[in-house]
């Protein structure tokens, strides 16, 4: 389990300080799914981003995110760098730019294994085949560049190269916002099978509501930097109790979004 | 791929026929006819009479320039005027030498931009970066000439670490490694000049595109993956980087040539580009038609040579586009 | 942050003062010879002799000079005295501080007496009895103390003698291998750079305009053939094509700034028309044209004041292009002799010996005047663009 603590984010710039997280306390269980849904600027990637800390220079991170026996917000640079990705692993929106344009998908998704894991570079390379193909892609698609990819594809990439290490925990941020429908709900159900049967633990951060209340086992609200409200889907849809909540569920209803 | 060799490959062409084109016609807006201009007095009756049909003065115009473009891609620039040798074999002991001051200096400067530039754009506001604001500022504003001559007070008057001028010392050094190492000692002031005045502007270039790169999505990832900062920065940053820093050196280049008459001509260097001032100085047109080929010659292989670089560094050229986003 | 003035403005009015009114502060011309070659600067020549000038003449026809160094590299006497008592009969005596006396020269007769001494002249070494290839000056300066020069016998009515001891230090930036003043024709350099700088980036900048608008408001093929023909330009070395041209056609000041011109609107160009098509791209040119005005109102009333500011930027940042161009020419002895020029005068010091003679103040001068001129126009330019664009102070480029 991962659990944050009162963790407060605030971005520093030489004319004001401007407060992203305050004072967030909320657990992310081993193999559940969580989700935290909220409107822009809420927050939400911020918290992601502290848990791995990767947020730029500028942010400044209080209380504490615990993992096992490590604080992530107090630790050593090594030790982060050994709790990333091999015991939590990041989902951006691969469909974007987050694939380094001018190596190919295969070897970026080597890359991991050979430096986290220790692989050689032929068992490395028979590994990527079997990521991509678990991600539904062909395994021919490692040497390709992601230019030569369409956005689904992309984010099937990052997935595979998600899951390469077995991490404990996948953080994914936002990662369906940039495709169609179709290909989102395509892509977030390979995401959420995978994780399922690989008794993964998830932190999903998504503004789509629906999207996150049909896969996940629990459900945290974000308003303004502050977790409004956590509980079961089921409940958070049925009784709201905060009026952010319910200024969400109603922008859905009024788009016409089925609820079920 | 093919189709991105074939637009290079003509851009070169066009701009090798214009170079010979605006050779032939500025030697014939000489003042006076072509004929009186280009026979020197100093020649005998049968030297002109050579050099009329080797012109083919007497020709069309149309067929004047076939010729002309015949010659040059045949390196036949006939007779210089001063030496009365054949222009090509002048010219030919001198390219070596303007070779190794641009290649040695290039390399240099780009391999030290380049790291300073890198280190510049991982610690900003730290001490390289500062350096490198400072040191490009100063390959922008100071002329090149003036450095070197401070360069030349310094280390050849005040402080005689090195020759003042030339390639050779006099009387020659017996020995293929003292000839070297005098050689060396020859270059160190011309091509080190160079190198001081061209690793600011590199570094700047690649500390901009840098900071850019850095800013983008996937370093974020390469940095939630876990990697090093060093395997983060060079393998995903710089490699990402490096073909608009190749972009900017392809820019760069004709500057690069236009330094090489400046520098071989403060340090009174046995090169092309003094060859042209002499040359131009002395109104020995053949001959300075024929330097400046050969520095546009060198423009255009350098151009094709950064050219492939790219297309290397870049897989978007190497594979194309098979699909699009 | 607030943006300050920045001092590029106030050093660039500087400079324009300098340019215009520096050269009146220096009574003779900048060609004119003041003291020995090679001069160093008077605040480090140490035991050298400072240069002396004084004149003989009715009111004062006897000189007195102290001497407290060796013997100078020259001394020259020159002038017209006219006697109106006819017949008169006067010589031009020096005496040492050891007692010795020389004639340096007599005259008899009546009218006008005209003397033209140079102590180098070989006739002049023959009347004092020394060898051609001997100086007559150790004869004249033997030792330290007090030298007498005066006109003795007929006391002359008018006119004067002029008496010149070329110094072996000089004002305050010393003498080229002329003993020209190097304060004076640093002076005078300014005007040159300045003039080429701006003249010539005005030209380029006014071409560039006019071709960029054009490729970007026309489009098509002349937009492509523009381009096409920038590239290719961009790509062949210029100095080498300038040092051709310049060779060919001839070294005056204009033609420089015409060729100058001629071949740097490229990168003008290229900027106009980026602007051009994005404001073609924001819609409301299109609804004009809708409307039924003519492409050379749109040009002129719309894209043209759009344009405007990021010009005036270009231009600043364009000056130190021409002016390094110039002073390349003229360094490579590319330029018109009789112009005095910062790249000139580099050219003169590399050329005539200023490393044998260790003059720095023949090199720094210039040199540094080029970088501080560059300097400032760079930096103008850069604040001109943070104005036209405000997103750039925001954005921090640097």
């Amino acid at each position: 389990m991962i659990s944050i603590r009162n963790l407060s984010i605030t971005y520093e710039t030489s004319a004001r300080s401007v407060p992203a997280v305050r004072d967030v306390s909320l657990n992310i269980p081993a193999g559940k799914i969580t989700a935290i849904v909220g409107e822009s600027g809420g927050g939400k990637s911020s918290l992601v981003y502290g848990v791995l800390r990767l947020l730029p220079p500028e942010a400044s991170l209080s209380g504490s995110i615990l993992y096992g026996g490590l604080d992530v917000v107090s630790a050593s640079d090594a030790r982060v760098r050994d709790f990333r990705w091999e015991k939590a692993a990041l989902v951006t929106q691969g469909a974007m730019n987050s694939l380094t344009p001018v190596i190919s998908v295969g070897k970026q998704i080597a890359e991991v294994l050979e430096v986290r894991m220790g692989m050689k570079r032929r068992e490395a390379a028979d590994r990527v085949g079997e990521l991509l193909e678990m991600t539904g892609l062909p395994a021919g698609i490692a040497r390709r560049y992601p230019h030569e990819l369409s956005g689904g594809q992309k984010q099937r990439v990052v997935i595979a190269m998600a899951m390469a290490c077995s991490p404990d925990f996948i953080l994914a941020d936002e990662p369906t916002s940039a495709l169609d429908v179709i290909t989102q709900a395509e892509v977030i159900r390979t995401l959420a099978g995978m994780v399922r049967e690989k008794g993964m633990g998830l932190l999903l951060v998504t503004h789509d509501l629906p999207l996150a209340a049909s896969i996940c086992d629990r459900l945290a609200v974000m308003h303004r930097g502050q977790i409004v409200e956590t509980g079961s889907p089921r409940d958070i849809l049925d009784f709201p109790s905060h009026p952010h909540t319910r200024a969400l569920l109603s922008a859905y209803k009024v788009l016409g979004g089925g609820l079920s | 791929m093919r189709s991105y060799w074939a637009r290079r490959a003509a851009g070169a062409v066009l701009v090798l026929l214009l170079v010979i084109a605006a050779n032939f016609f500025l030697f014939r807006i000489m003042p006076g006819d072509a004929v009186s201009s280009i026979v020197d007095p100093r020649f005998s009756p049968e030297a002109k009479e050579r050099m009329r049909e080797l012109f083919g003065l007497d020709l069309p115009l149309h067929s004047q320039f076939f010729i002309y473009v015949r010659r040059m891609l045949t390196f036949d620039f006939g007779l210089s005027f001063l030496s009365q040798r054949p222009v090509w074999d002048e010219i030919r002991s001198r390219i070596p030498n303007t070779i190794a001051l641009l290649g040695s200096a290039l390399l240099l400067s780009s391999v030290i931009g380049t790291w300073l530039g890198v280190h510049a754009a991982r610690k900003r506001g730290g001490f390289v970066e500062k350096l490198v604001l400072i040191s490009g500022s100063v390959s922008f504003s100071f002329p090149s000439f003036f450095v070197q001559l401070v360069l030349l007070l310094l280390f050849a008057y005040t402080f005689p670490v090195f020759p003042l001028r030339g390639t050779v010392s006099i009387p020659m050094p017996q020995g293929t490694l003292n000839l070297v190492l005098d050689y060396i000692m020859h270059m160190v002031l011309p091509a080190g000049s160079l190198v001081l005045l061209g690793f600011g502007s590199w570094a700047i270039y690649v500390r901009n595109l840098m900071v850019k790169t850095l800013g983008k999505d996937f370093i974020l990832l390469a940095r939630a993956k876990g990697l090093s900062e060093e395997r983060i920065l060079w393998n995903h940053a710089f490699r990402s980087a490096l073909p608009p820093v190749l972009t900017i050196f392809l820019l760069a280049l004709p500057g690069i040539v236009s330094g090489a008459v400046i520098t071989e001509t403060v340090f009174s260097l046995h090169g092309v580009g003094k060859f042209l001032l002499d040359s131009i100085l002395g109104h020995d047109y053949p001959a300075a038609g024929a330097a400046f080929y050969i520095l546009g010659l060198l423009t255009i292989f350098s151009n094709l040579v950064a050219d492939a670089a790219y297309s290397i560094a870049d897989p978007r050229i190497r594979v194309g586009r098979r699909a699009e986003r | 942050m607030k943006s300050m003035p920045r001092w590029s403005f106030a050093a660039f009015l500087f400079i324009l003062a300098a340019g215009l009114f520096g050269p009146l502060l220096f009574a003779n011309g900048p060609q004119s010879t003041v003291a020995k070659p090679f001069a160093p600067p008077a605040w480090m020549g140490g035991e050298a002799p400072p240069p002396l000038s004084a004149s003989l003449s009715p009111e004062q026809p006897s000189l007195s000079i102290d001497w407290k160094w060796t013997a100078p590299e020259n001394i020259s006497i020159r002038g017209t005295v006219l006697f109106d008592d006819s017949p008169a009969n006067a010589s031009l005596v020096w005496k040492t501080p050891d007692g010795k006396t020389f004639i340096l020269g007599s005259f008899s007769g009546s009218g006008e007496w005209s003397v033209d001494i140079d102590a180098r002249d070989v006739a002049f070494k023959t009347d004092l009895g020394v060898a051609p290839f001997q100086s007559a000056l150790g004869l004249l300066f033997p030792s330290q103390g007090n030298i007498r020069i005066s006109i003795e016998g007929t006391s002359p009515s008018s006119g004067s003698l002029d008496v010149t001891v070329p110094g072996g230090k000089w004002g305050l930036l010393g003498t080229d291998q002329r003993g020209r003043d190097v304060l004076s024709l640093f002076i005078a350099g300014i005007r040159v750079s300045l003039l080429v700088g701006i003249a010539a980036t005005l030209l380029a900048s006014l071409l560039g305009l006019s071709i960029g608008l054009a490729s970007g408001y026309l489009g098509g093929v002349i937009d492509s053939l523009i381009m096409r023909a920038v590239d290719v330009l961009l790509s062949i070395p210029v100095l080498p094509i300038l040092m051709v041209i310049v060779g060919i056609w001839g070294k005056g000041l204009w033609q420089l700034i015409l060729i100058l011109g001629l071949f740097s609107w490229m990168g003008t160009a290229r900027t106009v028309r980026s602007l051009a098509l994005t404001l073609r791209e924001t819609g409301y040119v299109e609804n004009l044209r809708s409307i039924g005005a003519s492409p050379f109102y749109i040009l002129y009333r719309h894209l043209l004041p759009e344009v405007l500011p990021v010009l005036l930027a270009t231009i600043s940042l364009g000056v130190p292009g021409a002016i390094l161009a110039e002073a390349g020419l003229s360094f490579l002895g590319l330029s018109d002799p009789r112009v005095i020029s910062w790249g000139r005068m580099l050219h003169e010091a590399h050329g005539f010996g200023a490393f044998t003679a260790g003059a720095w103040w023949l090199i720094l001068p210039p040199g540094l005047g080029i970088s501080i001129i560059c300097l400032v126009f760079l930096d103008m330019g850069r604040a001109i663009e943070e104005m036209a664009d405000p997103r750039l102070l925001k954005g921090g480029r640097r």
